[in-house]
């Protein structure tokens, strides 16, 4: 059990909170520099300036919903793989369940679970190292090839794009069901988050936010706040 | 000047701002967890991480390119680094440019679609940035304050119920192939003792196979 307790103040230090800083500060400062940018082409061009600040407030009024969603998420995440590294993560390319699954598939590979007794620094380091080469996947694609990328679109939309979509969708359930599947499998609680969490989802999607489309932004939150809460009915 | 040209300067600057911060990025990533290695001597087994690199790439590694790829016409060049750079991209990045386009009248691919997403991105971003760090504060006090069971179950459940939920929102779009995405993980963990690789690809390009002889035979669409 010492290792366990090592393994939550390790990843709560100080230094690493400065070392997470680093790469939060990089998409900060790409933000900045993009925004100078945007002001000076806006000004040498006849375009009225008030659109750029209309703009960025749009931006800023709309996220606070999907934000308010992360928050609620990042304090999950934060239990699990500490507060630092869920604050680098989520600041970052990678939503909850992506860094969550990386998370998981490192501790699996070292044959440790996470959160259990098993789960020890090494099974950590593990897991982050998982967390960065996955999320350096899309920041190098996106690096070295975004400039391609308009002559890549071109070709692939001159394909089936109805099938193309079914693609993604079948990809993205192939490797939620597998993520599910370890819940399914391991007790009552857990199985219990799962089938709740997604019930929940498919009754908010399909009749409340119908009704108050604005509630979709809040969705992911609020029905994993439901699973949570009936498996702690199930097993405490 | 024209807006030809301050659009030549404007995809040029781009490049020039976009390519060196999300590659620098990928690389800071990776300080973290090199200082725990180090400083606490846990360095893990380079075949475990290997190990571990090839099961997240067999999940992930065809959204490297196809997230990119089919983002790529709602983003921009500009949106593209900065989403793929700052994450949330289908429920944050994408609504925002496109209600600050609607909102502002301009017609996609005009120089000023092209600074008014990039701007809505740039707001957005910072609000999220805004939501991490105070989670990061008022986080943890509530996190303090809760009770123990709270805490526990969200330890215990949060990924579980998150996952679930995710996997609710996919079912709504393709009820027919989720049983399939599900069953075939299900069944081969409980009944087999393959490695997890091999079931992660199994349940991946099965539910593909499953959708493509589906799509098909029009049993399915989009």
């Amino acid at each position: 059990m010492k290792d366990v307790s090592e393994v939550q103040s390790v990843s709560n230090l100080p230094i690493i909170w400065v070392l997470c800083a680093a790469t939060v500060l990089i998409s900060v400062l790409q933000t900045t520099l993009y925004v100078r940018k945007c002001l000076s082409i806006s000004k040498k061009s006849q375009l009225d300036p008030s659109l750029s600040r209309q703009a960025f407030r749009i931006g800023m009024i709309s996220a606070i919903g999907p934000a308010l969603g992360v928050f609620i998420v990042m304090v999950g995440l934060m239990a699990s793989i500490g507060g630092p590294m869920a604050w680098l993560r989520l600041s970052i390319i990678g939503a909850a369940p992506t860094e969550l699954s990386a998370a998981r598939i490192g501790a699996e590979a070292y044959g440790a679970e996470l959160g259990s007794d098993k789960y020890t620094l090494t099974a950590l380091a593990v897991s982050w190292f998982t967390m960065a080469l996955n999320g350096a996947g899309w920041l190098l694609f996106t690096g070295i090839a975004t400039p391609s990328l308009e002559i890549l679109r071109n070709k692939v939309s001159g394909g089936d794009a109805k099938w193309l979509v079914i693609l993604s969708g079948a990809c993205s359930l192939g490797i939620f069901g597998y993520l599910n599947s370890g819940d399914i499998l391991k007790g009552w609680g857990n199985r219990t988050a799962v089938i709740v969490g997604a019930l929940a989802m498919i009754f908010l999607v399909k009749t409340v936010c119908k009704k108050f489309p604005k509630l979709m932004e809040y969705s992911l939150g609020i029905a994993m706040l439901i699973g949570i809460a009936a498996a702690i009915l199930v097993e405490p | 000047m024209k807006e030809e040209e301050l659009m030549k300067e404007w995809k040029s600057s781009s490049i020039r701002i976009g390519s060196p911060t999300n590659i620098m990025a990928a690389l800071t990533a990776f300080i973290p967890v090199i200082w725990l290695c180090s400083s606490h001597n846990c360095w893990p087994p380079l075949q475990t991480v290997l190990t571990a690199w090839g099961m997240v790439a067999a999940s992930f590694g065809a959204f490297y390119f196809v997230e990119p790829i089919s983002y790529y016409a709602a983003l921009g060049m500009t949106g593209t680094y900065l989403s793929f750079l700052s994450g949330n991209i289908g429920n944050m990045r994408v609504p925002c440019a496109a209600l600050a386009l609607d909102t502002t009248g301009s017609k996609p691919g005009t120089l000023q679609a092209e600074l008014v997403s990039t701007m809505a991105i740039c707001g957005s971003i910072i609000t999220n940035l805004i939501a991490t760090s105070s989670a990061v504060l008022i986080g943890s006090a509530v996190l303090s304050v809760l009770p123990a069971i709270v805490v526990d179950g969200l330890t215990k459940y949060a990924s579980s119920a998150i996952f679930g939920a995710t996997f609710g929102n996919f079912a709504i779009k393709y009820p027919k192939l989720a049983v399939f995405a599900l069953l075939i993980p299900v069944l081969l963990k409980r009944f087999t003792s393959f490695p997890p690789a091999f079931v992660i690809a199994f349940s991946v390009f099965g539910t593909l196979l499953i959708a493509r002889i589906f799509y098909k035979n029009k049993w399915i669409s989009s």
